[in-house]
């Protein structure tokens, strides 16, 4: 017989065998495998979703609330810009940039009732500070700030306090809107009514209040076009890098800083994260396949007689390995597609309705399609592999040993 | 005189199991030659070393000492690959369990040994001529759950011819059957004793022996 032949015909039997074997075998352990290999790859997903997901909402906590995408800051030694119009309007010459906030940072305290305290307070203009963040989609009481609005202040949750708040102890510990606070700096002081309370879920934010820029500027000419930071927005898929490049060659003065570079803390927690999603993937992984082993183990080694059997007539130890490693894959692959399921019609829908309430906001899934395939190719390994073995065990073991199922 | 022609030529082996420290000598210094065309009986109480020497010429195990060459090769120092080969090719085996697969039909389990070595048009074809050999091709789609005791050992049966073998081999096929079962294997295995099939056969029924042309008796692992 033709060697070529010979293979074709050996071939075939490993994928008849799984057919039959699957079509006729036991429904429930078939059921069982699949359903520990759907929930492995959903413990593998959700881990890293959940993960991805912190690392985002951060992220964009950070982005849409606190710096933008980009920050421009004086050069060192330097306080303040001091020709801030001048650099908006370099600023709009570059492309890519949806929105532009110039922000000054006011060394003042705010004092409520007998409760003082040194937050950071920004004197913003409300409409181009609405075109970079989303604080004005975020108040939960009373209203934003209008730009011509004197004598105004909007403060974050927890300068505001109140029962539930993280920081009452530090805050005014339940100041309202309407209510009067004091902005106190040199010996210049003035009082604001409080126009709305805005919670960002980002606890940094949170802890800042705003005031317009003109009621600043009445209260001291000296800041007059000048402010600390200017914020910028970029479009959606835009470089940062390259934003800032294009930026550099507007010959704006300035430090330039992508968000990631102003973050600090956060970014390091944010590595920290990748780092502990990192450990547990690889945690997940192994307790997938020492799960997934021993199931596939077991299930193998109950058809000891039945590879006893296959061997007694002749059929090679190879096929029979190979069988039952396709059985694995068929098992892995119908698990993945399964957990897949159970992950997008159930918990991404579930966790969007009911996210997870962190320090940092809100936090849904966030599915990394790269990963997703990468730890669904990681229980198909692991299910290849967990074939694979037991295989090898069982076709090594004696003959009539392996027939008489010992 | 016309001379046989020699199949398998057993040269004094012996088979010991050990169980712990207890060492069983299932077969004890055993010679014999089977000839093309035999119906071959091998009797004995329980325990004498039936099972133990067929499993021995059937390649299933290998012998502690001794030889055993099959149509003038040596067989016991072949690697399990080889040994493998000759079981497809060369050997059929009937278990006392029939032994089939329970999740293929009657007709794939008679088909499987030989869709090592042929197209499925043609295992098919043979597969389906051997079951109505044995008179199961009503059958065929059947798995081994639907067919009775008989049923299967006649599966068995056919699955064991499905390449050609040189020697048949039985371990007590009709242990597990009722008389008209029993009888219906019996008859199957002297027919195709006349059609020129070698046939080696364990039982302790002794009935059957009136099947057989040679009979060999075991007893203590020795023939006696």
């Amino acid at each position: 017989m033709k060697i070529k032949n010979k293979f074709r015909y050996e071939s075939r039997i490993p994928f008849f065998l799984v057919w039959k074997f699957l079509r006729h075998g036991n429904k429930w352990t078939f059921f069982l495998i699949v359903f520990l290999m759907s929930v492995s790859f959903v413990n593998l997903v959700f881990v890293n979703s959940l993960f991805n997901g912190i690392i985002k909402s951060s992220n964009d906590q950070i982005i849409n609330t606190y710096t933008g995408n980009i920050m421009l800051a004086p050069n060192e030694g330097q306080e303040f810009f001091v020709d801030t119009s001048s650099i908006m309007s370099k600023i709009s010459n570059v492309s890519e940039i949806e929105g532009k906030s110039s922000q000054l940072i006011i060394p003042a305290s705010l004092k409520y009732k007998n409760k003082k305290g040194n937050w950071q307070i920004l004197a913003i203009d409300p409409e181009t500070e609405k075109s970079v963040t989303n604080i004005s989609e975020k108040m939960i009481e009373g209203s934003y700030l209008s730009t011509d609005d004197n004598d105004g202040i909007i403060i974050g949750r927890q300068i505001a306090g109140g029962k539930d708040v993280e920081m009452n102890a530090f805050s005014f510990k339940g100041a309202k809107v309407g209510d009067k606070v004091t902005l106190a700096f040199d010996s210049i002081s003035k009082d604001y009514t409080i126009r709305g309370i805005f919670y960002t879920k980002f606890i940094n934010t949170d802890q800042r209040a705003f005031v317009t820029k003109k009621s600043v500027e009445e209260l001291n000419a000296l800041f007059k076009d000048k402010t600390n930071n200017i914020i910028l927005k970029t479009s959606k898929n835009a470089s940062e890098k390259k934003v800032i490049n294009e930026l550099k060659g507007e010959n704006i003065d300035a430090n330039f800083y992508t968000w990631d570079e102003v973050a600090g803390l956060m970014t390091t927690v944010a590595k920290s994260f990748l780092s502990i999603n990192v450990l547990m993937t690889v945690v997940g992984i192994i307790i997938a396949a020492v799960t997934i082993f021993i199931v596939v183990y077991v299930d193998i080694s109950n058809k000891k007689q039945e590879i006893g059997i296959l061997r007694a007539i002749g059929i090679k130890p190879y096929i029979i390995r190979t069988n039952y490693v396709l059985q694995t894959i068929v098992y892995s692959f119908l698990g993945v597609i399964v957990g897949a399921g159970i992950f997008y019609l159930f918990l991404v829908p579930y966790f969007q309705h009911r996210p997870f309430e962190l320090p940092i906001g809100d936090v849904v899934l966030a599915v990394d399609y790269f990963n997703l395939i990468i730890r669904g190719e990681a229980v198909i390994l692991v299910g290849i592999l967990s074939g694979l073995i037991p295989g090898f065990m069982v076709t090594r073991i004696k003959l009539l040993d392996a027939i008489w199922g010992r | 005189m016309n001379k046989k022609e020699v199949l398998i030529s057993v040269k004094n082996i012996s088979k010991i199991y050990e169980l712990g420290e207890i060492k069983v000598k299932a077969l004890d210094s055993v010679s014999l030659d089977i000839y093309k065309g035999d119906f071959l009986i091998i009797v004995g109480r329980n325990g004498s070393g039936k099972s133990t020497l067929l499993h021995q010429l059937g390649l299933l195990d290998k012998p502690n000492f001794g030889k055993i060459f099959l149509q003038g090769n040596e067989v016991i120092n072949m690697k399990e690959k080889e040994r493998t080969k000759l079981r497809l090719n060369f050997l059929g085996y009937i278990f006392q369990e029939y032994a089939l697969i329970a999740e293929l039909s009657a007709l794939e389990n008679v088909m499987l040994p030989a869709m090592m070595l042929t197209s499925y048009k043609s295992c098919k074809h043979k597969a389906k001529t051997l079951l109505k050999k044995v008179g199961l091709e009503k059958k065929s789609d059947n798995l081994s759950s639907q067919l009775s005791g008989g049923e299967q050992q006649k599966v068995a049966i056919a699955r064991s011819l499905i390449n050609d073998p040189m020697v048949i081999f039985a371990d007590e096929p009709t242990a597990n059957l009722d008389t008209v079962a029993a009888k219906e294997v019996l008859a199957i295995f002297k027919a195709l004793n006349k059609e020129g099939h070698t046939i080696v056969m364990v039982t302790h029924e002794k009935e059957e022996e009136a099947y057989a042309n040679r009979i060999i008796k075991l007893a203590d692992g020795k023939i006696i």
